[in-house]
């Protein structure tokens, strides 16, 4: 199925979709673009290449509330708390939506699956944007994405200057354009394409880098690797394939709710434990453990490196230290020959 | 980047080299290239092999001097290169006593104020391929051709209302000082900000705030935050919690400016940090503001022998210590 909207018509199809539940759309917060549910008067951006920080908040948001508690004398009522409205994540790029499906694997291939994640991925149609462009920071194609198509899409979605063409892929896609039908018209006879976007080459060997790395753990590499990092938080939050959560209560004893959030393995009291032992005591630990974990724990389990070349860490890592700079430091750079 | 920077970079790095290879310091801490002309990373040089690799130039925005807290522990002594700002930021350092003074061997660097990339690309209006600078102007390079525009213009927002581009303590000048500067626009939004109503300046910050993702980069790269414990991450009793509502944003962002009065160097460190751009200096100027309207023009970090004011007593001080 396929159809078109003008891109002046566009409002009109966000406020028809948010009426059914939250609709998240990169929008423009200030100076940055962000992933956020649209309300009438957003500033919608779909001409950005990357949002601030990857849209994972729509299916592992940086705080869900589960549970709802009150207490009153000796007695304990909790209620459960669950998001029900559909939900629609329109604009995702497909280096986004390619780490939608790593983290799948991690919440949703495992006996039992995360009941939340699974509640928000199935809820949720998502709308893939074909990129038009890159920025100097993107570099997926280096992870086998292919910047103009998402394979894992509900709905393809391709932006011309004029308006945005949308063929559903899936049955959750079709239905969400027949719903819409009244805001778009018919493009069957027309054919799609994206552009084709060429991204940066960092010359990244990938090949045999995990199964390399398994003899690396205490390789000198990482006693100068981590010397610049802050200890801040910023690549993980901003990495859309970061997933790692803490559970906590906000409230206070007669009454609140429990929420899990986003954590983030390069701070200190991520591995700290009850009796005071931290076994990742210092940055060298925690640097080390999240590179290993996108370069050769994830690809262990999964078969594929947790990177998808978003750029995110690039241009944010205040002190630009990358997985690209990993990466070259643990040797899996092309080295031209003499 | 630019050409007129080469014969600087020789001077600094036949400077320290000399200093690295002889022992009068076992580590030198500098900027080298990063994957992109637009970004400078931290050095770590240890030998003449690391030193090649040593970079100044219009993108150097890195306060090298938290490092010290770090590499002290590692090393004997340690050479730093220092913009303004950083030595700035090591006076605070040393105001704090976390750095012996006669450890750390402090090369200047007067600084031209350091480039903004997105304020680049934004003024180049397309893919920008690189720049050249000169007498403060920049060449903006496309593959469409090239424009021009004021050096100026073109700083990173920590960079433009800075009073002090030349460090104020060194044991070595390694380039020609630039001379104090005037900042007349430096604390114009916070007086904007003043002139709003209690109610209009919360629903600013709320918003401003809303975006934290309590990712803590402002405080790990912020010269003041040296606490060897933060209260962010005190258990008993638990100040800050880590729901994303507004009390808990405000929570941190006001405990972090209220510790910084009178011991924020204004280095812009915290804003240039933060991923989703909330303009944490208008906070940390407001401090800087109220603390010279109360207790008489006050720069952190510009004298480590002249105490902050909160941290001094005097009896003619506006407020009383108790009030009777």
């Amino acid at each position: 199925m396929k159809k078109v909207i003008a891109r002046e018509k566009l409002p009109e199809l966000w406020a028809h979709l948010a009426a059914q539940g939250p609709l998240y759309l990169p929008i423009q917060d200030g100076p940055v673009v962000l992933f956020q549910p649209w309300a009438e008067g957003a500033e919608v951006n779909l001409d950005a290449v990357n949002s601030a920080v990857s849209p994972k908040d729509i299916f592992l948001p940086r705080e869900e509330t589960f549970m709802h508690y009150r207490t009153s004398g000796r007695q304990l009522e909790m209620t459960p708390v669950e998001a029900n409205e559909p939900v629609t994540a329109f604009g995702v790029h497909p280096c986004d939506l390619k780490a939608i499906e790593l983290l799948d694997r991690v919440f949703l291939d495992q006996d039992p699956p995360d009941a939340l994640y699974q509640n928000r991925r199935d809820k949720t149609t998502v709308v893939a944007l074909s990129c038009r462009e890159a920025d100097p920071f993107c570099f997926c194609s280096d992870f086998g994405v292919d910047p103009a198509d998402a394979p894992g899409a509900d709905v393809m979605a391709y932006l011309t200057d004029s308006s945005l063409l949308l063929e559903a892929r899936t049955e959750k896609g079709k239905a969400l354009l027949e719903q819409s039908g009244d805001f778009l018209a018919d493009a069957s006879k027309e054919s799609f394409s994206g552009k084709e976007v060429t991204t940066a080459d960092f010359n990244l060997q990938l090949e045999g880098l995990a199964e390399n790395l398994k003899e690396r753990f205490d390789d000198p590499v990482w006693d100068q690797l981590y010397k610049s990092c802050l200890g801040c938080g910023v690549c993980t939050y901003v990495c859309p394939t970061c997933y790692c959560f803490d559970v906590e209560d906000f409230g206070h004893e007669a009454e609140g709710e429990r929420f899990r959030c986003w954590d983030s393995c390069m701070y200190g009291h991520f591995t700290e434990m009850a009796g005071g032992h931290n076994p990742r005591p210092e940055r060298k630990e925690r640097v080390r453990q999240r590179f290993l974990h996108k370069l050769q724990y994830y690809p262990e389990i999964h078969n594929e490196i947790a990177c998808v070349g978003c750029g995110r860490c690039l241009r944010s890592c205040p002190v630009n230290l990358d997985i690209v700079q990993a990466i070259k430091a643990l040797g899996g750079e092309t080295v031209e020959q003499c | 980047m630019a050409e007129h920077n080469l014969e600087q970079v020789d001077k600094i790095r036949e400077a320290v080299k000399q200093d690295l290879l002889g022992g009068r310091i076992d580590l030198l801490l500098g900027w080298e290239k990063g994957h992109y002309w637009w970004q400078s990373r931290p050095l770590f040089a240890r030998c003449e092999e690391d030193l090649d690799k040593l970079a100044w130039d219009s993108f150097c925005a890195v306060n090298l001097s938290r490092y010290l807290l770090e590499e002290l522990k590692e090393h004997g002594k340690v050479g730093l290169l220092v913009k303004g700002c950083d030595a700035r930021a090591f006076n605070r350092l040393l105001q704090d006593n976390m750095v012996p003074r006669d450890r750390v061997v402090l090369y200047g660097l007067p600084c031209p104020g350091m480039l903004d990339y997105d304020r680049l690309t934004e003024e180049a209006g397309r893919a920008l391929l690189s720049i050249t600078e000169q007498n403060g102007q920049i060449v903006l390079i496309t593959a469409e051709g090239e424009t021009t525009a004021d050096r100026d213009q073109m700083l990173l927002d920590k960079c433009r209302d800075c009073l002090y581009p030349d460090p104020v303590v060194y044991d070595q000048m390694l380039l020609s000082p630039q001379g104090d500067k005037e900042a007349p626009e430096r604390f114009k939004k916070v007086e904007e900000l003043e002139a709003l109503s209690a109610q209009e300046r919360f629903v600013y910050w709320e918003k401003e705030l809303s975006r934290c993702l309590r990712c803590y980069a402002c405080r790990q790269a912020c010269p003041f935050c040296s606490c060897r414990e933060c209260f962010v991450e005190q258990e008993n009793p638990r100040w800050q919690g880590r729901a994303y509502q507004p009390s808990e944003n405000f929570m941190f962002h006001l405990i972090r400016a209220y510790h910084g009065a009178g011991r924020c160097i204004d280095c812009g460190e915290c804003e240039r940090s933060c991923p989703v751009d909330i303009p944490l200096q208008e906070l940390n100027r407001k401090l800087i503001k109220d603390i010279n309207e109360l207790y008489g023009d006050y720069e952190a970090g510009l004298d480590a022998e002249l105490d902050p004011p909160l941290l001094t007593y005097r009896p003619d001080d506006p407020a009383a210590f108790s009030e009777k």
